[in-house]
């Protein structure tokens, strides 16, 4: 049984934000999925708006301490794809109207 | 996990220097515009030359180079070779110009001596750009144009310093075969292939822009790689045809790149109008007019029109390119070194909160009226819009000044 279900890791996610352009993750759709076992290792797959972004590694981290923060989360994983790529149309439709997409 | 761009930032300390002076020397080449007699003016005359390299070494140049410290390890996706080497980039890169500048205007006896130290620094730059590239196991598009362009620098500092040499009378070599080499490799071989390959990350990261063909950047790389090798044949053995088929396929190679630009802007979801977005329309708009410019000096053969045409792909292409990337490469790495560390411990600003608004805004309109001004100061010979000119654009360049100084205090 999942310690956590995937709409309470995104929850958690979602507190962080790009600083670029000031929406949280979850909302710009860049969080593909999220897992949890009932012995609190949490999986995360995501990907990122672009391949050279230079906060690469730094935005992996914050997802992995925002998860943490979870009660009883003992490890985070967090995969990035990029298939398929992101796109706006991923995104929450707040965001799209705050870019005028 | 495929790892891209990892944590390879440079200190800012090391970078802050280039973009401070960049700046100091975007204002003095403002200010020199003041001195410029439209009436006399002319490609061959020492204080264009000096003017000339004014801007392109101290500003265009500087600006590059402070970051590419930042941007080659995130196109390369690896570290560079020996960041440290770029703490003597810029002292030799601030001296040579100095030299330069005051050699084509005092004395030529400076040339050479401006000429070598440039050179030194540019053989570091382009040295350790060479061996973070042999780091690379599969060259991309993009990394591909960072190894042609810099290949080009090389060259084209080799003619530069000949040239300097023999204008100071050390060597005898017939400057002006050397010309349209030295010319070519630097602007098109390095300046636009470097642009070209850049701005196709850089671009798309900041407008979101997905789902475009790269086709037509490999064409435009290509096709300004052939015309800088063309231009420099035609120039060292007078190929009059050749050199004409060189610009030909110089302005083709820069009109497709321009239409991939705006593809992007055209697909782009971020349809906000900032600092960053005006500067770049403006920039691009200035490179078509400067091409039609440049084609209607073809056409009619008035110097005054390969001047405004220059002038434009100068101040209004090249000028507003780099402000507009500063007001985001600058807070990025400010935000990256002061604040990242305190994500999740406390309330940091997002990078928009950097940029000084309406600072920012007046910098591009007084720089932007200022380019327009002297555009047709040039075209109609106007000494009373020279000066109108120069007066918008000293102001814009002192709100740039500003800015930049604002941002990496920004606490």
């Amino acid at each position: 049984m999942a310690m956590y279900t995937k709409d309470e890791i995104f929850q958690a996610i979602s507190t962080v934000i790009d600083p670029e352009v000031g929406f949280n993750l979850v909302e710009m759709g860049l969080i593909y999925d999220a897992s949890s076992d009932d012995e609190g290792n949490v999986k995360v797959t995501m990907t990122l708006s672009t391949k050279a972004c230079p906060l690469h590694q730094m935005i992996l981290q914050w997802v992995k301490e925002a998860v943490e923060k979870l009660p009883n989360v003992k490890e985070v994983d967090v995969e990035v794809v990029w298939e398929p790529e992101w796109n706006i149309s991923m995104a929450d439709d707040n965001v799209k109207k705050a870019l005028g997409a | 996990m495929m790892k891209i761009s990892q944590d390879f930032a440079p200190p800012f300390k090391l970078i802050a220097p280039f973009f401070i002076l960049g700046s100091i020397f975007y204002l003095l080449s403002t200010l020199y515009v003041f001195s410029f007699n439209v009436n006399e003016l002319s490609f061959t005359d020492p204080k264009v030359l000096s003017f000339t390299h004014l801007f392109l070494l101290g500003f265009v140049m500087m600006i590059i180079f402070g970051a590419m410290a930042q941007l080659v390890p995130v196109v390369l996706e690896v570290g560079h070779f020996g960041v440290e080497l770029f703490y003597a980039i810029w002292p030799l890169l601030l001296i040579g110009t100095l030299l330069m500048v005051f050699g084509f205007l005092y004395s030529s006896a400076l040339l050479p001596y401006g000429g070598v130290i440039v050179l030194t620094s540019m053989m570091i730059f382009v040295g350790e750009i060479f061996l973070t590239i042999a780091k690379v196991k599969k060259l991309t598009l993009v990394m591909s144009s960072v190894l042609i362009s810099n290949t080009f620098l090389f060259f084209g500092i080799i003619f530069g310093l000949l040239m300097a040499l023999s204008y100071a009378g050390t060597i005898s070599v017939d400057i002006t075969s050397l010309l349209k080499a030295h010319v070519f490799s630097v602007l098109g071989g390095y300046i636009a292939i470097t642009i070209m390959g850049l701005s196709i990350v850089l671009v798309p990261m900041f407008t979101l822009s997905h789902s475009f063909s790269l086709r037509p950047l490999e064409i435009s790389i290509t096709l300004m790689s052939v015309t800088v090798v063309l231009a420099i044949i035609a120039s060292l053995f007078h190929l009059e045809t050749l050199s004409f088929i060189a610009d030909v396929l110089a302005v083709v190679a820069m009109l497709v790149y321009a239409y991939l630009i705006f593809i992007i802007y055209k697909i782009r979801p971020r349809k906000e109008n900032d600092i960053y977005a005006i500067s770049l329309m403006f920039s691009y708009s200035s490179l078509v007019v400067s091409i039609a410019i440049g084609l209607l000096y073809f056409v009619k053969g008035t110097e005054n029109y390969l001047l405004a045409s220059m002038w434009l792909l100068f101040f209004g292409f090249f000028g507003f390119l780099i402000t507009g990337h500063i007001y985001k490469i600058i807070p990025f790495l400010v935000w990256f070194e002061r604040f990242s560390p305190l994500v999740g411990k406390q309330k940091v600003p997002m990078l928009v909160d950097m940029v000084p608004t309406k600072s920012s805004q007046a910098q591009f309109v007084f720089g932007a009226v200022g380019v327009l001004l002297v555009t047709a100061a040039l075209l109609f010979t106007s000494k009373a819009l020279i000066g109108a000119g120069a007066s918008f654009l000293v102001m814009s360049a002192l709100a740039f000044l500003r800015n930049v100084l604002y941002m990496i205090n920004f606490k």
